[in-house]
């Protein structure tokens, strides 16, 4: 017969000892891990013992206050990038657009958004991309002294129009079926791990598409070298967290014309 | 019950031909794969099949076994019990056919900002769904048997799988909320932005107490079977149900260990959670002393003497036994492993490594999947009435499975110490830096070559079961060495334990939740994966 006595009781061996050493233990390790670790690393202890318990807590107020922002932190770009910017534009956004395109950008830019100039292709780029660079021209994040005085007298509106408009022609060609050992470059392909470079395709297409990332397949060669160039000098820094200059500056000058050269290749029987 | 054995299993072959291909395909071996987005494709479905879908089924059919056998009645609900198995293949149908198509490479932990395709996470809720029916009719059971048993003690298996029925009903909640509230609005596209440190604090309530709920099957049938199955005697009864209690009480509130390089939780939460990690490393040590001591009885029982001369006597032709010894190697292994991970300042240096792939690889796909074919085989002749299954064949089984985990799983710890980092789809041997570790990789292939072929093995001793039909002796548990042990009133009842279960929860997870939750600006843009 099994003992039938209250098990909430005080006098249940069971039920004091549990509940007994269910608390010592969980305000022995609240003491030791708020009161007594703290206290033995300067940078928590500073403020006294109440701050030592918020921070220990994981409390974020007035952490790092009064630290002065340097230089380097200056944002590289103010556009904070939202999947709803990639979303295709209404057909009035598309037609003002284009209207707006066809009078400052075909110049360069090509009527359909093929380069004959070395500018970048804009044929299908995505529209989050057009709109970022557009406003990082316009706050002198990006630098180029056309681009930035172009983008100047542009509205949020045009942006996005003139996003939309470019994103509903057809691309200058779509990915190949399959990025093989033998067509693209293995930094292409996979990137190469140990200098922390990431494979192209792995945010520019192929494998995945990142947002924010654009369209690379058939762009011009010369344009890609330069970029690739700035972001290794530094002097293109409006990619956030640094994605693309940490990426190009292992790159050597062979590595960055091999991988533009493999992106502006123009495939036989193709018609453009 | 069958039913839920055979889809568990045969997800387990179709998973490990899955390991065994990104182990491969990673070793200098093979060329670097191609497209890595079809290895993480693949870590995704192995993970979700062995992580989720495997135990859950065999926790599920063993625990209506076990109703069955122990309380020697008829489940009640089992109309309700097989809407859960169907629920849970349901689930899994789904959820594997949206990782096959590419949309949810997200690997099995709900980690966002990475946000895999809705699919995905109905296919894995429904899994849940469907155990949590297992759940209420376990408790349903016990119920009922109580109330025609009044002062009765419940039977230990049972004891031991209502205690994992509502670890696991508590467990899943931290992720059920994670993926309702969390991912499943930005999954279905009406949110764009995803509060990713809150969700990972709430998935880490889940991610670790879920390996005791794997582990349970494993601990139910070292108590209740391995005894009788080596013909010695249960040393402690009580010892089980405390262990199991413990287990209950504190698999709860340690999953930030899991987050130590997280900065969204404070370091004293930190410190918290692993000091409450180490306490669950007692339940283990007491089984590990209580199983010890009754495998002793059975070698004394056989005429063994002398301080170690019992070793000898011991039945080492006999499955369970060679499978209990493999299961505690590899437990000793694994648990010094897991100390090392839950502490604050080693985990810095094997953090992501592959240290924990080999650690979690040891300790389940090891000692605690070994248990599992033990409780398979043990309790197939009963439920397909066959004749009593071939010994040779089952010890090269475990022989194999053995050898072969232990040849995977070294090598992964010896490199995670050297830094090589986990989850890589490929690594560059033609560095000089890592060319002396490639010899590793090709190790654990080989290892893994051994588990695919006693994982081939084990299904093969299962199905050629059904061609010799015998009547089974009656099922039992391992008897007590004591048998006139007296259960405590508070090992005989839930009630303490999951109070304390859910106040410990609340006191090591109330605050962190309640401070990120109301926190603002916290969301960061989801990463939808599987884009154009």
């Amino acid at each position: 017969m099994m003992e039938d006595d209250r098990l909430y009781a005080w006098g249940n061996p069971w039920f004091r000892w549990s509940v007994v050493s269910f608390v010592v233990l969980a305000v022995l390790s609240f003491l030791v891990g708020f009161v007594v670790l703290p206290s033995v690393q300067r940078d928590y202890t500073a403020g006294g013992i109440w701050a030592s318990i918020c921070r220990a807590a994981g409390l974020p107020a007035n952490w790092g206050a009064g630290t002065a922002t340097d230089k380097a932190s200056q944002p590289s770009t103010s556009v904070v990038l939202a999947p709803a910017m990639a979303l295709p534009g209404s057909s009035d956004a598309v037609g003002r657009g284009a209207t707006i395109a066809l009078q400052q950008c075909s110049m360069c830019h090509g009527v359909q958004g093929m380069s004959e100039a070395n500018a970048p292709n804009l044929a299908g780029q995505y529209p989050e991309v057009v709109i970022k660079q557009l406003e990082d021209y316009k706050h002198g994040h990006r630098i180029h002294s056309f681009m930035e005085a172009l983008s100047r007298n542009l509205s949020d509106r045009d942006i996005a129009d003139i996003a939309a408009y470019y994103d509903s022609v057809p691309k200058a060609r779509t990915a190949p079926a399959r990025y093989s050992e033998s067509s693209a470059p293995a930094l292409v392909r996979v990137g190469d791990p140990l200098r922390n470079i990431a494979p192209c395709i792995g945010c520019h297409g192929g494998t995945d598409h990142k947002l924010g990332a654009p369209w690379l397949e058939g762009m011009p060669k010369e344009y890609l070298v330069v970029q690739l160039n700035d972001f290794q000098k530094g002097t293109r820094r409006n990619d956030s967290h640094g994605q693309m200059r940490n990426m190009a500056r292992s790159m050597s000058a062979k590595e960055i014309d091999e991988v533009a050269d493999f992106y502006a290749r123009r495939p036989k029987g193709e018609g453009g | 019950m069958l039913a839920h054995f055979w889809v568990a299993f045969a997800g387990f072959l179709l998973a490990i031909l899955l390991g065994e291909w990104q182990m491969y395909v990673r070793s200098p071996l093979h060329a670097w794969v191609n497209n890595p987005e079809h290895y993480y494709r693949s870590v995704t479905a192995h993970g979700t099949v062995m992580a989720y879908v495997l135990p859950t089924l065999v926790a599920m059919g063993f625990g209506y076994a076990i109703t069955e056998l122990a309380l020697k009645r008829p489940l009640v609900g089992l109309r309700w019990a097989w809407a859960g198995f169907w629920l849970v293949v349901a689930g899994t149908v789904m959820a594997a056919a949206t990782v096959a198509s590419g949309k949810a490479s997200v690997l099995y932990t709900f980690y966002p900002p990475m946000i895999a395709s809705p699919f995905y996470y109905i296919g894995v809720v429904l899994v849940v769904v469907g155990s949590w029916i297992w759940v209420a009719l376990m408790s349903i059971n016990l119920r009922a048997w109580k109330k025609d048993n009044p002062g009765r003690a419940i039977p230990l298996a049972m004891f031991g799988n209502v205690t994992g029925a509502y670890l696991w009903a508590w467990t899943s909640v931290g992720a059920a909320i994670e993926v309702l509230f969390l991912i499943l609005p930005v999954a279905l596209g009406f949110k764009s932005t995803i509060d990713a440190g809150l969700s990972r604090v709430f998935f880490s309530w889940t991610l670790h107490a879920i390996v005791y709920f794997w582990l349970m099957p494993a601990y139910i049938a070292f108590y209740t079977i391995v005894p009788r199955a080596i013909g010695g005697r249960l040393y402690s009864d009580t010892m089980g149900r405390v262990a199991f209690v413990l287990f209950l009480v504190f698999s709860m509130p340690i999953g930030i260990h899991h987050l130590f390089a997280d900065p969204q939780v404070g370091a004293g939460f930190k410190f918290v959670h692993a000091a409450m990690t180490a306490v669950v490393s007692v339940p283990t040590l007491l089984t590990v002393f209580t199983i010890v001591a009754s495998v002793e009885i059975a070698g004394r029982l056989r005429g063994g003497t002398g301080l170690l001369g019992w070793v000898k006597a011991l039945p080492w032709d006999n499955p369970m036994m060679l499978a209990v010894t493999f299961s505690f190697v590899m437990l000793g292994f694994g648990g010094a492993g897991g100390i090392i991970n839950m502490s604050y300042q080693l985990n810095e240096s094997v953090h992501n490594t592959q240290w924990v792939t080999g650690h979690f690889h040891l300790i389940f796909g090891g000692a605690i999947v070994i248990m599992y074919f033990m409780i398979a085989y043990d309790l197939w002749p009963q439920l397909t009435r066959c004749a009593p299954l071939p010994r040779g064949l089952i010890n090269t089984q475990l022989w194999l499975w053995f050898v072969g985990m232990l040849v995977l799983s070294m090598p992964w710890h010896l490199v995670g110490l050297l830094g090589m980092p986990r989850r890589m789809a490929y690594y560059d041997y033609s560095n000089p830096a890592l060319r002396p570790q490639a010899w590793t990789v090709t190790a654990s292939t080989l290892g893994g070559l051994l588990l695919v072929i006693s994982a081939f093995l084990f299904v093969y001793v299962l199905a050629r079961a059904g061609s010799s039909a015998a009547t089974p002796a009656p099922y039992t548990f391992s008897r007590t060495a004591y048998a006139n042990e007296r259960t405590p009133a508070a090992l005989n009842t839930f009630g303490l334990w999951v109070a304390m279960m859910i106040g410990l929860t609340v006191v090591n997870y109330g605050y962190p939740i309640v401070q990120l939750a109301l926190l603002k600006e916290t969301s960061v843009p989801a990463i939808t994966i599987g884009g154009p």
